[in-house]
Formats: C-alpha cells, structure tokens, sequence
C-alpha cells in the first residue's frame, strides 16, 4: 500500500519542538551562565556542601559525608585567639559543592580570586579541606582554601571551635528535603510587599552552586528564607517542632518528636508514650502546664536540622 | 506539488493535489472514526486573535511589583519641609507628605505601596546617598528597609551597565512576535493545503 | 495476566496488555486518591496520625502526586494506547507482549519508586521527586517501551492517513521521553543553582503540558466520535489544537518561577506563551463539542460521553485559570496559594481524569467484551467524582484567596491558618468522596469482568441495555 509518511509533519513537528527548546533552554542558559555568585551564594553552598536530597554518598538523606559551619574564635593552627569567624569544614570524603568543583560556577571574577588567591583547586576530597569566605574590598568575594592558604585541617578545626560552635547545617538541609518541610515552608518570598513578613526575595547570584534549590511552590505556611532573622531562638524552634502546638496554639504543623531519637541530652530514654499522654490531659484541661519538652541529644537528627534553620537568614 | 494562489482563501492546492487528497480521504477508514473536512468556524479564529491580543495586553508589566526608590524620592524630600517637621505626630506628618505630593504620574503606584514615616526614615540615607551619586533611581526598588539594585536584567546602556527596570517591552516580546508569526504561517499553510471545505468526504458510504 | 508474560507474542490474546494496564490504572486510582485524602486529613487535624515518621505529611504528599501522575493518569494513558491505536489503525498492537511486560515493569518500577520516596529518599526537586536510578528507570522501562508499541503500531498501519488521536499519542510518548531526558539533567550531571531551578520548572510544566493535556485530549477525539457515531467535525481544528500544543504549550515554564531572578525577557516571553496555552483549549473544546452535535442525548444517557463531556467542559476553568494566573499582574496574588492546588486538582482530578476514566469504561468493555456491571455504581462513580472534586475545588480556591489576601495585606500568617480551617476539612471531606467512589468503580470493574453481560461480536457496549 502506499502509505502517506507524513514527510512534512515530522520536520514541522521537529522544527516546532527544536525551536521551543531553542528559545527557553538555550537561549536563557547563556543568561542564568553570566551570573556572578555572591556573598550569599558562597556561604549558602559552602554550608550546604555538594547535594541535599538523594545522592551516592548520602542515599536514605541521613545526613553522611555532609560539611560543617563552625565558629572560630582562636587560631587552629596556634590556638591564639582571633576575630570570630565562620569556616567551613569538609572531613575526608566529603564531597565538595558546585563552586569548588565547577570554579566557572562563581562567575568570573570571583572564580579568578578564589583560584589566584584561595587556592580553592588544590582542595583535595580524599584529604579533606576548610573553606572560607574572603573579600578584601567588601565588594567582591571570593572562596579560600585555607588548608592551603593557612593550613589549616579539619581536625584541628573542629577541635578548635568545639561542638557548641559547629553547625550542622548541611545535614539539616536534607533533612528539610527528607521530611519534607518544603511541601508547606517555601523557600522563595515573592516579588511583593510581602518582605514585611517573610523577608526580602532572593537576589540574582544567590543560588550558584546550590542544589537543590528546594523552592517549594505549595505554601501553607510562612516562607522561611529568612526565618532566623525573624526568630533565632533555638529554644523557640525546639518547643516547635515538639510539638508545634506548644508555642503556637492553631498551627497545622505536624510534630517532629521523632527526629529526637531515643534519647534525650542527659543519655535518658525519652518516654514518647508518657508524653502524648501528658500532653492530651494538658489539652483537655486536666493539667496546668504542658509537660517538659526534652533536651535534644547534641547528635539527634533535631539539632541538624535546627542548626539548618539558624543559618536561614 | 505547486500551489494554486489564484484563489488562496480558498486552498493552496493545484486542482491533482486536491483530486489526490480527495481520493485518500474517501479510502480512509481510520478504524471506524471519520473526519469532516469543516472550515476553522469563524468565532474560533475570532477567539484566537483575541487571546493573542489579550496574550500581550494581559502581560505588558502595567503593574510593576515593587515600589522603586524613585518612587519615593519626593517623599524623602518632603520630609525636611518645615510644616512637616512641625507636624504634631507622624501620622500627621505622613498624611502631609502624602498630600504634597499627589498629582504626579505616581499616585496610583503610591496608593499601592503606602509607607509609614518609620519606613521613610529608614530609607532616606540610602535614597539621598543614591541621589548624590548621580544614578537613575528607577533601577533601584525598596525592599523592607533597604534599598536594592532591582532584580531586572534589562540591555546595556552605552556607559556598559545595565537598566535594571521592569520593562514594557523586551527581548522577550520580539521573540514572541516572531514566534507567533511563524506558528499562523505554518497553521495556514497545513490548513489550506487540505481538500477545499466545499467538498465533504463520503465516510464509508462510498465505493471502496 | 501475569501467565502471558512467557507466553509467544501470537498466542497471547489482543487486548490482553490494555486489561492489564487497565485495572492498575484503577488500582493506582483507589491508591492515590486514598494518599491524598489521608493527608488532607492532616492538614485538616495535624495531629490525626502522629508520632510516625513513615506516617507524616511531609513523607507522603509527593507519594500521593507521584502515584496519581505516573500510576493513575499514566497507567490510564498506556491503557488507552493499548487498545485506541491498534483500533484506529486497523490492525493489531505492535506487540501485546511489549505490552504486558511494559505494564508490569511499570508497576514494579512505580512500587520501587514510591518506596523509597515515601523512605525520604528524595531529588528535592518538585514533580520529580525520585532519585535519579528511578528517573532513570521510567524513562527506559516505562515512557520508552510504551512509546515504540504506539510508534511500531502506528507504523504497521493498515489505513492511509493518521487519525488526530494517534497524532497526538505518537507525540506525546516522544515529547514526555525528551522531556524526563531534559528535564532531570540537574541529577544525572548535578547542574546546580537557578539553572537546577529552572529545569526543575521546566519538566513539571511539561509533564503536564506535553504529556497529560495533549494525551487526554486525544482520548475525548476518539471517545466522543467513537460512542456518539458522529465523524469528528474538524480535521482542520485538530491541526490547530495540535500544532498549537506542541508550539505553545512547550514554551511557558519560566512562568511557574516568576519570582526568582530569571531574565527578565524569559518571563516576558513565557506569560505571554502561556496566555496562549488558551489556544489549544479554544480548538479542544470547540472541535469536541461541536462533534457532540445532534447527540447531545448521550451526555445524559451515556456514562462514557457524559464522563468525556464533562472533563472537556471543565477545560475551559481550567485554561482560562491556566492562561491567567501566571501573568506578572495575578501571579503575584496568587502565587504558592492553596488557588494553585485548586488549579492543579482540576487539571488532573478534573479535566484530565474524567476523559480518561471515560477510556478506561469504554475500553474495559469493549476488549472483555463484557457489558458495564451495575450502571448504578457507575453513575454513584460520576457523581462522587463530581461532588468530591468540586468541593475540593472550590474549597481550595477560595482558601488560596484568603492566603492571597493575607499576604498582600500582611496578615499574620497564623490567621490565615485560622481562616482557612474550614476549607481544609472540606478539602477533606472532597477527597474523601473521590476516594469512595473509586473503590465502587474498582468493585463494578471486577464484577463487570466475572459476571457482566457478554457482547455479541460486531456491537458497541453502549448498544446495550444495562441490567443493574
């Protein structure tokens, strides 16, 4: 039989489907690949390190081979105090982010100061590495490796700040995306008046090197971008996620009481079954105060993902 | 395959194209389901151009979203007139301001964007420090109390930076425009290279 | 089903593949709508089920979208192409063993996918939530199989020209591969930052726009001529709609990140192609009613039309809501509110459902060869989905006004919670209805296939009469 081919339709439909993708993949990557990396993108990708949701080395998003914001306060290296600051501490094996592995992710002029100056290619993931965030004219910033620039190692790092001054805010991130916390908190305020409440929208150059950028499109609750600018208290957050109707009687959050663990700061088993009880005669009016709310352990899943929400600011 | 233009509304098939249509379309049997050769109604192509119309319309940024700094430049200086430093309380002081400077191509924008005289405060170092370095205040928008390079990445102007407004008509449109025409082009030309709407295929009444 | 797996391709019986697809299809309904009325619940009383991780919101709310996407929309798609592309080109499936293996790996593979979502394995990326492995594993063992048994078929035709409906399945299946191939790069070469964004934008816009609207589209082309007798009223429409959907529909994704700092230009162009979106459903809707005319009867006689009929009318909120909302004007009202659950329920609870479960009625009877058990459940099924979805619908609508209003007027956020309590309980009592209804549709399917009526060879199902 001599079948019509529809010669002219398969080119149109090529050309209609190649041409769309032309004008909104290609045409806009050269834009989105102009972009300079801020101060903010820096820190946010440097804390967050190299994935939040599924990848190789963290596969069930329980927080592996994630890096951590620490505080400084003394010289690692001498133990002589110093001004306070932030570094970022990759162990062995940890992964780094998008900026160290694709340098052009930074944006030109950042990527040149942060290889000249910060040595960040000599950065070695089998060694492990301490970044930081540097600028000499407050203007322009840049990554620096201080293991290569100061010497400095993660060991001596972490030993030095302390746990009371290490964040784990990268093993919170995936948290966010494992429970997700995105479904309801968006992470993306919108181009309105809305800053009063939720803060000011994201500016060009605040994501280079995130991933995943987890925006959230579903809000049923506050955009939390910056919600420690508008709440820092980490005794607030811990009452919250409790038990989200401690502190906010009509709230619709679910309650986190498993990211507690088993056991509480002092090494005791926390009776869940004992508290909801509690907690129910609370509610019906049979008790007064609402039972205690334990003490995270300082390695419980709570305290990364409050650690993730105080570096949202 | 030429095509006959002498009567192009019609179809722009020469009179063998349309016999060789005619004759597929009566032998086509599609497992039972048919298709009548109806012209495009005439509401439907209507309806089209209105929402191409409407498309544009709709979408031109009539209503720009964050107030610019340029908006509130004569708020700020409004301020330092002596009846509003008199004014008893900031309220007062606020209507004042508001009143002074009503009657601009702005009032509608104001309207939307209502401040407070804390909020001015806030805002006129960095407005007025702004005005002293001489840049177009239209490029900078307030967000809370700081005020920002606008998130707008429009062309280059001939001194290399870069407008940062929300613009009335971009790259974005002309691409649109070019984008639309090829896509009517490419409809009309499919369409009428069909068999002309007078003639109806027999469904599977014919001979075959 | 699972016995013809091994079997050779000629001795497994036509239509046994779109059987199969079928009652899964129905499963994965009773399933996902059952997710998503017990979350709803939870929105409603958070502290319904509590103190399980396994059991939270935030593990299952993508499972309920997932399972609804890829088990019930898609599952009804394969469906459909099992049966309506051989019939429309007179012939038989390319390979019913293809198909029946394509169902299976389907089922398997979507079971292993939403496991480990519901594990809290997950890309963090909104409409392509699983890890990579099981993005991997839909595009080649699902959307690509059941693409080549749609093209093969298409190919080894046994009429002249295409129908519109096969147009539109060929299409559908490439556009959905390229789509999961483009889409999910940020995961298999872990591009960061506002590209990962962008793309992650880009391949939910499209997984509705080129594959849900355009595929249940072509399934009203053919349900609507096909049960009504009347030939379809325009070739030339159907151009338009096509045309139209590939041209316009593939382009709009930036308009879902309007406020994220993409060029400027990009959401110029994307809001005024996604105000087009407008012209495929203008061609949709216009064609397919214009077909109904001189039977417009059947809309109340016959399930199937009365089905089809209504999911086509429910595209013109649907596109009107589509094609405006995301214009800089109303986008910055509604944006991130529960209005855009409400427009997303009607896309696929609505619009898209209803056309498919018309399919899934037809086509089960016609390949059984077995009349519809009870109409009576059949009609309960409609009306629960009507009902349910409504409630749902109008319910979120107006929940989405109130967080619109109170984020444009700085309303304590705490107060838009209060204010919406009573919609989140009717969201519920929405979902649940769905939910019930489908469980009868899964119990009147099972009985139609034991004890319907049998159909002689050579007639329609709706030529006879109903018995319960």
């Amino acid at each position: 039989m001599n079948f019509r081919e529809y010669k002219i339709g398969s080119r149109f439909f090529a050309l209609a489907l190649g041409g769309s993708m032309t004008i909104t993949l290609f045409m806009p990557s050269l834009d989105i690949g102009s972009v300079s990396a801020t101060e903010i993108a820096m820190d946010k990708q440097l804390w967050a390190g190299h994935e939040s949701g599924f990848s190789l080395e963290d596969p069930l998003l329980l927080g592996w081979h994630k890096p951590y914001k620490v505080l400084l306060k003394a010289d690692p290296k001498t133990g002589q105090p110093m001004d306070p600051t932030y570094a970022y501490v990759y162990e062995k094996g940890t992964p780094f982010p998008g900026g160290i592995l694709h340098p052009d992710n930074l944006g030109p002029a950042a990527k040149k100061l942060s290889i000249d100056k910060g040595h960040i290619l000599e950065a070695n993931k089998n060694a492990g590495a301490v970044f930081m965030v540097k600028s000499e004219d407050q203007k322009q910033y840049y990554i620096e490796n201080a293991t290569a620039t100061l010497g400095w190692t993660p060991e001596g790092v972490l030993k030095t700040a302390g746990d009371e001054n290490t964040q784990h805010a990268a093993a919170g991130k995936s948290l966010f995306v494992r429970e997700g916390c995105w479904w309801c908190h968006t992470l993306l305020p919108e181009q309105t008046q809305d800053w009063q409440v939720f803060g000011a929208p994201p500016m060009l150059g605040d994501f280079n090197g995130e991933s995943p950028t987890a925006f959230g499109s579903d809000r049923k609750a506050p955009d939390i971008l910056h919600v420690a600018s508008r709440n820092a208290s980490k005794e607030w957050m811990m009452l919250h996620f409790f038990n989200p109707r401690l502190v906010q009687p009509h709230s619709i959050m679910p309650r986190f009481d498993y990211l507690w663990g088993p056991v509480d700061a002092s090494g005791k088993k926390i009776d869940f079954a004992k508290w909801r009880a509690e907690y129910n005669e609370y509610r019906e009016g049979k008790r007064i105060t609402p039972p205690e709310v334990p003490m995270y352990a300082s390695n419980s899943e709570i305290r990364n993902l409050i650690d993730f929400v105080m570096n949202l600011k | 395959m030429s095509w006959k233009m002498d009567a192009p509304m019609v179809t722009l098939s020469d009179d063998a194209t349309t016999l060789k249509n005619e004759a597929l379309w009566e032998k086509e049997d599609l497992g039972g389901l048919t298709e009548d050769n109806n012209p495009i109604p005439k509401p439907v192509i209507w309806l089209v151009v209105l929402t191409v119309i409407t498309a544009f319309l709709v979408t031109a940024p009539l209503w720009g979203q964050r107030p610019t700094a340029a908006l509130y430049q004569s708020y700020v200086d409004s301020m330092d007139k002596p009846e509003v430093m008199a004014a008893k309380d900031d309220e007062d002081a606020m209507k004042m301001i508001v009143a002074m400077n009503k009657g601009t191509s702005n009032d509608a924008l104001l309207e939307r964007h209502p401040l407070t005289m804390d909020d001015l405060r806030m805002i006129k170092d960095q407005v007025k420090a702004l005005e002293a370095k001489g840049v177009d205040m239209k490029d900078y928008t307030v967000v809370g109390n700081h005020v920002v390079i606008a998130n707008f990445e429009g062309n280059y102007r001939p001194d290399g930076t870069r407008i940062r407004q929300q613009p009335w008509w971009d790259k974005g449109y002309t691409i649109d425009l070019f984008y639309l025409s090829y896509f009517f082009l490419a409809v009309f030309l499919i369409v009428k290279r069909l068999p002309p709407t007078t003639w109806q295929p027999r469904h599977g009444h014919g001979s075959h | 089903m699972l016995k013809y797996l091994m079997a050779r391709n000629e001795d497994i019986p036509p239509g046994s593949s779109a059987v199969y697809w079928g009652f899964s299809a129905i499963v994965w309904f009773v399933i996902g709508t059952g997710l998503g009325a017990f979350n709803a619940a939870k929105l409603a009383f958070p502290d319904f089920v509590t103190g399980l991780e396994f059991l939270s919101f935030g593990h299952m709310r993508q499972v309920h979208v997932m399972a609804v996407i890829f088990g019930w929309i898609s599952m009804a798609f394969g469906m459909a192409m099992m049966y309506i592309t051989p019939a429309l080109g007179n012939t038989k499936l390319w390979s019913e063993k293809l198909g029946l293996w394509n169902a299976f790996l389907w089922n398997v593979g979507l079971s292993l996918g939403l496991t480990v979502l519901w594990w809290g394995m997950n890309s963090g990326r909104e409409y392509s939530d699983f890890p990579w492995f099981i993005d991997l594993y839909i595009l080649c063992f699902m959307c690509i199989p059941l693409g080549i048994n749609v093209w093969m078929t298409i190919i080894h035709r046994k009429t002249q020209g295409i129908y519109t409906t096969n147009w539109f399945f060929a299409a559908g299946t490439f556009m959905i591969s390229i789509v999961l191939i483009v889409g999910n790069l940020p995961e298999y070469f872990h591009l960061t930052g506002l590209t990962e964004a962008y793309l992650t934008w880009w391949n939910a816009h499209n997984i509705l726009g080129l594959w849900i609207t355009p595929v249940a589209a072509a399934i009203a082309y053919y349900t609507i001529p096909k049960v009504t007798g009347n030939p379809l009223y325009s070739h030339r429409i159907g151009h338009l709609h096509f045309w139209s959907v590939v041209v316009f529909y593939s382009t709009p994704a930036a308009h879902h990140l309007m406020s994220a700092p993409l060029p400027e230009w990009l959401k110029s162009f994307a809001s005024v192609e996604g105000v087009l979106i407008l012209v495929p459903a203008i061609a949709f809707v216009s064609n397919i009613l214009m077909t109904m005319q001189g039977k417009w009867n059947m809309f109340v006689e016959n399930l199937e039309i009365r089905f089809t009929v209504t999911g086509c009318l429910m595209a013109i909120p649907l596109n009107m809501q589509g094609g405006f909302q995301q214009t800089r004007a109303i986008n910055w009202y509604i944006h991130g509110t529960g209005w855009i659950v409400a427009h997303a329920h009607l896309a696929l609870l609505g619009f898209s459902t209803f056309l498919e479960v018309a399919a899934v009625y037809l086509g089960m009877q016609t390949i059984m060869k077995r009349k519809l058990w009870s109409l009576t459940l059949g009609n309960i099924h409609f009306w629960f989905l009507l009902i349910g979805f409504t409630t749902y619908w109008v319910s979120m609508t107006i929940a989405g006004l109130i967080q619109g209003a109170g984020k444009i007027y700085e309303v304590p956020y705490i107060d838009v919670v209060i204010a919406e309590h009573p919609y989140m309980i009717a969201r519920w009592l929405g979902g649940s209805l769905v939910f019930t209804g489908n469980c009868f549709w899964l119990f009147n399917m099972w009985m139609t296939a034991r004890a319907g009526t049998v159909i002689p060879q050579g007639r329609m199902p709706h030529e006879l009469a109903y018995e319960r």
